[in-house]
């Protein structure tokens, strides 16, 4: 039982402290590049910055893109679709927050 | 291992038309998606519809799982009959690997699944690396969920994790590795969010470095505490006396330690108690609401049942009078 030659990995919380590349993003959501694209020009992704080489994401963006790339598959949905989804989605993740903080949570 | 009836889980007769099945799995699958559906079930149920889709959308696939014949039950103990695919060609399917929940998942196909159409071809790196000259790619990244206790994310914590990652043998077969991480958990981590460990994701290739790995975070279910996002609940049972004239008690803090707190006369049950930034450690902390509940004692001897009576003397009390009755 030697504790002392334990080399501690060190781990950062995405949504608190990271900010993405589109290469990132692409490769952390396992997503091509052209379709985060194709979302943020439809607004399900909002990158800081003007052009796509210096778009900064913020940490919940991976999430959020993951969460895209599963209906987007599993739904075989375009990204008009997808958008709405992930709207509603948005919707009813507030409204329950809201139902929760009347009710106490569950 | 146990039958699975793909046509009993799609809801679909064993006649039905290739449109029948994609409208039978699509209903399903809006149903059960774990995106939209957040009871606890709905993932491992999802699962199970796509599995059935995968075989019953293929018409090789199909054809080789009807020849089993229709006597079969769900559930009932199998083992696949010899030979029982000879002269069917599986293709592997285009789409798997693409960021889903769905399709054919490496580790996701139940056990009848793999004995009969095997696992699917892993699309993963794993830790195995596989230099060719010249070339350069990163390493995959790697996703996986870890469950921690809630002072953890109050004060951080060393933890060390165990993993079971699909990599590859050196013949290329997918094997399920144990895979053991010594992790220093940040404070102030959230249920849903994740922390990224560089480099630890799977082996790129020439000088293409290390995906990343990360771990999606939930809590172990906690008897006193309930979390909602950054914000914690504790729920303090007070006599209706403590309540009525003001106390002084000690409550736990999520963080470990303990808390006195002031308990104001008349004070009502359900009416939340703010600490402000006193919820899960942040830039901008949670706060720690203590509800006080208002616990009747019974009235079970002579002794009690007269200081009730005493109590109904003492006040003029109408809780009904707005009812009119």
């Amino acid at each position: 039982m030697s504790q002392s030659n334990i080399t501690w990995i060190e781990s950062t919380i995405v949504e608190d402290e990271v900010y993405m590349t589109i290469v990132e993003l692409s490769h952390a959501a396992s997503t091509p590049e052209q379709l985060i694209m194709d979302w943020v020009s439809e607004g399900v992704l909002s990158p800081a910055g003007s052009s796509p080489q210096d778009w900064r994401f913020s940490g919940d963006s991976l999430k959020r893109a993951k969460t895209a790339a599963r209906l987007t598959r599993d739904f075989e949905i375009n990204t008009p679709g997808l958008a709405l989804a992930l709207d509603l989605m948005d919707q009813i993740s507030r409204l329950r927050a809201e139902l929760s903080r009347l009710n106490g949570p569950a | 291992m146990k039958f699975r009836d793909y046509y009993e889980t799609l809801g679909v007769a064993r006649g039905a038309t290739e449109a029948e099945i994609k409208t039978a799995y699509r209903k399903l699958a809006r149903k059960y998606h774990p995106d939209v559906n957040k009871e606890k079930d709905a993932e491992d149920r999802f699962k199970e519809i796509g599995e059935a889709y995968s075989v019953l959308k293929d018409t090789e696939k199909r054809a080789a799982y009807d020849q089993m014949g229709s006597n079969w039950k769900q559930g009932q103990d199998f083992s696949p009959p010899p030979n029982w695919n000879a002269g069917f060609e599986f293709a592997d399917d285009p789409n798997a690997g693409f960021g889903g929940y769905g399709g054919n998942y490496d580790g996701d196909q139940s056990e009848f699944f793999e004995s009969l159409f095997g696992r699917g071809r892993h699309r993963q790196g794993g830790r195995s690396s596989n230099a060719r000259q010249g070339m350069h790619f990163k390493g995959q990244d790697h996703h996986a969920k870890i469950l921690i206790d809630l002072a953890d994310a109050y004060n951080g914590a060393k933890r060390t994790i165990s993993l079971h990652m699909p990599t590859q043998d050196p013949e290329g077969h997918v094997i399920t590795q144990e895979r053991k991480l010594d992790v220093n958990i940040p404070k102030g981590i959230k249920v849903g969010q994740n922390l990224r460990l560089s480099g630890q994701g799977g082996l790129g290739m020439g000088d293409g470095g290390a995906g990343d790995l990360y771990l999606e975070i939930d809590f172990h279910p906690n008897a006193l505490y309930k979390v909602d996002g950054k914000d914690v609940y504790l729920d303090l049972p007070l006599a209706p006396w403590e309540a009525a004239l003001g106390t002084s008690v000690n409550i736990p803090t999520p963080a470990g330690s303990t808390l006195e707190l002031t308990i104001p006369p008349n004070t009502k049950s359900g009416r939340k108690m703010r600490l402000k930034g006193k919820g899960i450690p942040s830039k901008e902390p949670g706060d720690f609401y203590v509800v006080p509940n208002i616990v009747l004692p019974e009235a079970q001897s002579d002794e009690q049942k007269a200081a009730y009576q005493e109590l109904e003397k003492a006040f003029d009390f109408k809780p009904r009078s707005h009812l009119k009755g």
